[in-house]
């Protein structure tokens, strides 16, 4: 009776089973031998497409509230127009160019500086501009930790929704860290690259690190001249290993220097440089060409576009632009938010964070990746003008810059003038770690310096650099654009694709088909077969009663 | 022990405030590009809607004027184990309607600031008052505190200042429970683990015996009843 009861249960456990398990995962020729005797199965269509989701995509061009986009002369400086969307304060370009010291005391608020941030002293040499500067950097966390929010602190997005931990060294500022204590946004004046210095040749200039960061850190001016050691006999080249102590938190130190040398140098951190330096705490360190009546504009915050151009740029350039390429390491950079605590952040970042087996994953230009930097960094411009752009590759790999619709000619490299006889239009050049190359892009439709009109992009050609963390487009994507092509709001007239789920956090969370937008229904995500429910059900059961027809059986035996 | 509650309720509403878009709506108009309206600047460094005379509503009379010196630097943050950044006085305790003048001494070569927020905005924009003296200076800043008991939140806004050490609380009255991570005086919300190493282990090996002994225990006792039971299933 027992027996007869068991047998029945495992009759059925099998043909439950059987009929449940999915035919495409029969054995291929038990396959081919169903398909001899039965023929095709018939016919069942495959899951529809899925809905596209419903996106919030963020304002692609955000409104210039300020004016200040516009061309103006603010305390008698002359702040030239910036054409993309997003724009550098103005007041703060004027009090980079006469002195902090110097500016009326609006300016000053308006430009969020402190009175001491960039101090312009006396003319040594008598030729109509000041040579003595002192110029006064902080150190700020960006995208950082906290032991009351979940939230990044003091928040910087360089794409949407990406927000990696970052340092930077950043103007001496006035007031809070962040636009405001609810919204926690970083204020427009910290963020990434740290900003491009500009100093003229011959200058005497002291650069005083106010380390307001909770660790140590140093100024190393790489490429740009400088003693060993100041005038007082201390180090003054920020190499801990070589020259001195580190600046500790809540301590300042001031370094000298008088640059016989004009050229784009570079600066940075240098302690514990193969994690500082990544971190972003590096910039664009600019030695212009001594002339008279030379007021430079001092700080270049984000980089970009020179307001206030030199006056030996200005004789054969129609713009100058700084270009700061540095890649990021997502995993680096999340561990300032990971821990609170100083000691075990620092004992992350140093000892168990190995770069050696490290990738990076984010891929910025001026601070920002895809599609941010249509925002900032656009090369905008009519035709036949000339532009100077001075580029620095601060990342952990090479950049392989390429310029669509035009060949630039490399003048200069690691600031050093190159020999006219190699002077060539190209259109990629291979910028390694910490290289900066001097570029002249002619905007002079011949066919060869330039194909004519148009948006053109200008990209680092390896393919990773155009990607946000392997999401395409993203990465380091900037473009020439011609004065025709940009709208009033400093927008793109772009006929491609539609943008709007490059702005979304979604796209970049790798949630939406990259096609969506011009071919919706053909590449989207699937909705999935609800044969699956009876069939794993049916299998599930089959396999719950074989054992404990099993368990039953061998409890049988063994009483 | 009644105090628990009310810190986490009140860390609850701050984690609301911080995620909340409602509160980030009226705040909108006073960004920093808009929020000079009272603001005194030198090169020591600056005071930020100081209020010397205006009563706030609720108080029929100027309380008592209080004066607190309070010094910043990395110095006061040795004795908070995982603080860089650190203030020689973590609480400000005054009386409802108190005319409080603070002198905020920078030990520090970098700026600090001495900043209260939650303040009603019908006298301070923003609902800040803020007192920022640059490295090696000191600056004197006065403000009047509300009628109500409540807690306010000090603190540096320079970017991790807070984090590293560098926040407080205005107690006025009884105030309305202590806020979180106060230097000293509560307990971080997010706290980080600090597990030792071997934790895990020692808690497995524990575990192990734990198991085997119940088991042992749980068979004894099925032994002795086993005989009635049997006689049920058979």
């Amino acid at each position: 009776m027992k027996i007869r009861k068991s047998l029945l249960l495992l009759i059925a456990a099998i043909a439950i089973g059987a009929l449940s398990y999915p035919p495409q995962w029969y054995p291929m020729p038990l396959r081919l031998q169903l398909t001899r005797w039965f023929g095709a199965a018939d016919y069942r269509p495959l899951p529809l497409s899925m809905d596209p989701q419903v996106l919030d995509a963020e304002t692609f061009c955000p409104e210039d509230a300020s004016g200040w986009r516009e061309a103006q002369v603010i305390d008698g400086v002359s702040v030239t127009r910036s054409a993309p969307c997003v724009a550098d304060n103005p007041y703060a370009v004027a009090a980079f160019v006469k002195g902090t010291n110097n500016v009326s005391k609006d300016t000053l608020l308006r430009s969020g500086l402190t009175s001491d941030a960039v101090e312009k002293g006396r003319d040594l040499d008598g030729d109509g501009d000041p040579d003595e500067i002192h110029i006064r950097l902080e150190v700020a966390e960006l995208n950082g930790g906290s032991s009351v929010t979940q939230r990044p602190v003091t928040s910087y997005d360089i794409a949407p929704g990406i927000q990696p931990g970052m340092w930077v060294f950043a103007p001496k500022l006035v007031g809070m860290a962040v636009e405001n204590f609810e919204t926690g946004i970083a204020r427009d004046a910290l963020r990434l690259p740290s900003p491009a210095i500009r100093v003229e040749q011959g200058d005497s200039i002291t650069i005083t690190l106010e380390n307001s960061h909770y660790m140590p850190h140093t100024l190393h001016l790489h490429g740009a001249d400088h003693g060993f050691v100041d005038s007082s006999g201390e180090g003054n080249d920020g190499v801990p290993i070589t020259s001195e102590i580190p600046v500790m938190p809540g301590h300042a130190r001031s370094y000298e220097l008088q640059p016989r040398h004009a050229g784009t140098m570079f600066y940075h951190c240098h302690v514990q440089p193969h994690v500082h330096v990544l971190m972003g705490l590096q910039g664009l360190f600019v030695v212009e060409e001594n002339r008279p009546n030379n007021w430079l504009q001092t700080m270049n915050v984000g980089a970009g576009l020179v307001r206030a151009p030199s006056a030996a740029v200005r004789e054969s350039y129609d713009q100058e632009y700084d270009l700061h390429y540095l890649d990021l390491d997502k995993d680096l950079g999340e561990r300032i938010r990971k821990y609170r605590d100083p000691r075990l952040i620092t004992q992350s970042m140093h000892r168990e964070y190995d770069i050696t087996d490290a990738d990076v994953d984010f891929f910025t230009l001026n601070g920002r990746s895809f599609p941010y930097t249509f925002r900032e960094s656009l090369l905008v411009a009519a035709e036949g003008e000339r532009l100077k752009l001075r580029v620095v590759n601060g990342g952990a790999k090479g950049i392989s810059l390429h310029t669509h619709g035009h060949k630039f000619s490399v003048t200069d490299r690691d600031g050093v003038r190159l020999s006219p006889a190699t002077i060539v239009p190209q259109d990629v050049v291979w910028i390694p770690t910490a290289q900066r190359v001097d570029l002249d892009l002619f905007l002079t439709n011949d066919g060869l310096h330039s194909y004519g009109r148009g948006i053109w992009l200008y990209h680092d050609h390896q393919n990773k650099g155009v990607t946000n963390d392997g999401i395409g487009p993203g990465g380091n994507i900037s473009a020439i654009v011609y004065a025709d092509y940009i709208d009033d709001s400093g927008w793109p007239k772009t006929q491609g694709v539609p943008w709007n789920q490059y702005f979304t956090k979604e796209y970049y969370r790798k949630e939406i088909p990259i096609w969506e937008s011009y071919a919706p229904g053909l590449f989207s995500n699937t909705v999935s077969d609800p044969w699956w429910y009876p069939r794993l059900a049916g299998m599930a059961l089959a396999l719950a009663m074989l054992a404990a027809l099993s368990i039953a059986a061998l409890r049988r035996r063994s009483s | 022990m009644m105090r628990a509650p009310v810190g986490l309720l009140s860390a609850a509403i701050l984690l609301l405030a911080s995620s909340a878009d409602i509160a980030a709506q009226d705040l909108m108009d006073h960004s920093a590009h808009s929020g000079h309206d009272s603001m005194r600047l030198d090169r020591d460094g600056s005071v930020m809607n100081e209020n010397l005379d205006s009563l706030p509503r609720g108080c029929e009379a100027l309380g008592r004027h209080l004066h607190f010196t309070i010094h910043a630097g990395v110095k006061y943050a040795r004795d908070i184990p995982g603080s860089i950044f650190g203030m020689s006085q973590y609480e400000v305790r005054v009386e409802p309607c108190s005319r409080v003048t603070v002198t905020f001494v920078n030990e520090d070569e970098v700026r600090h600031q001495w900043m209260v927020h939650g303040l009603p905005k019908y006298l301070y924009p923003a609902g800040m008052f803020h007192i920022e003296a640059s490295g090696g200076k000191s600056v004197t800043g006065t403000f009047i505190v509300p009628a109500e008991d409540r807690n306010y939140l000090i603190h540096c806004d320079l970017s991790q200042h807070m984090e590293k050490g560098m926040r407080g609380q205005l107690v006025v009255g009884r105030g309305s429970g202590d806020l979180w991570s106060v230097g000293g005086a509560s307990a971080y919300f997010f706290r980080d683990d600090y597990m030792p190493r071997f934790a895990l282990l020692f808690a497995v090996l524990l575990a192990v015996p734990g198991f085997l002994a119940t088991w042992y225990l749980a068979k004894r006792e099925s032994a002795t009843g086993s005989a009635s039971r049997r006689e049920i299933f058979d």
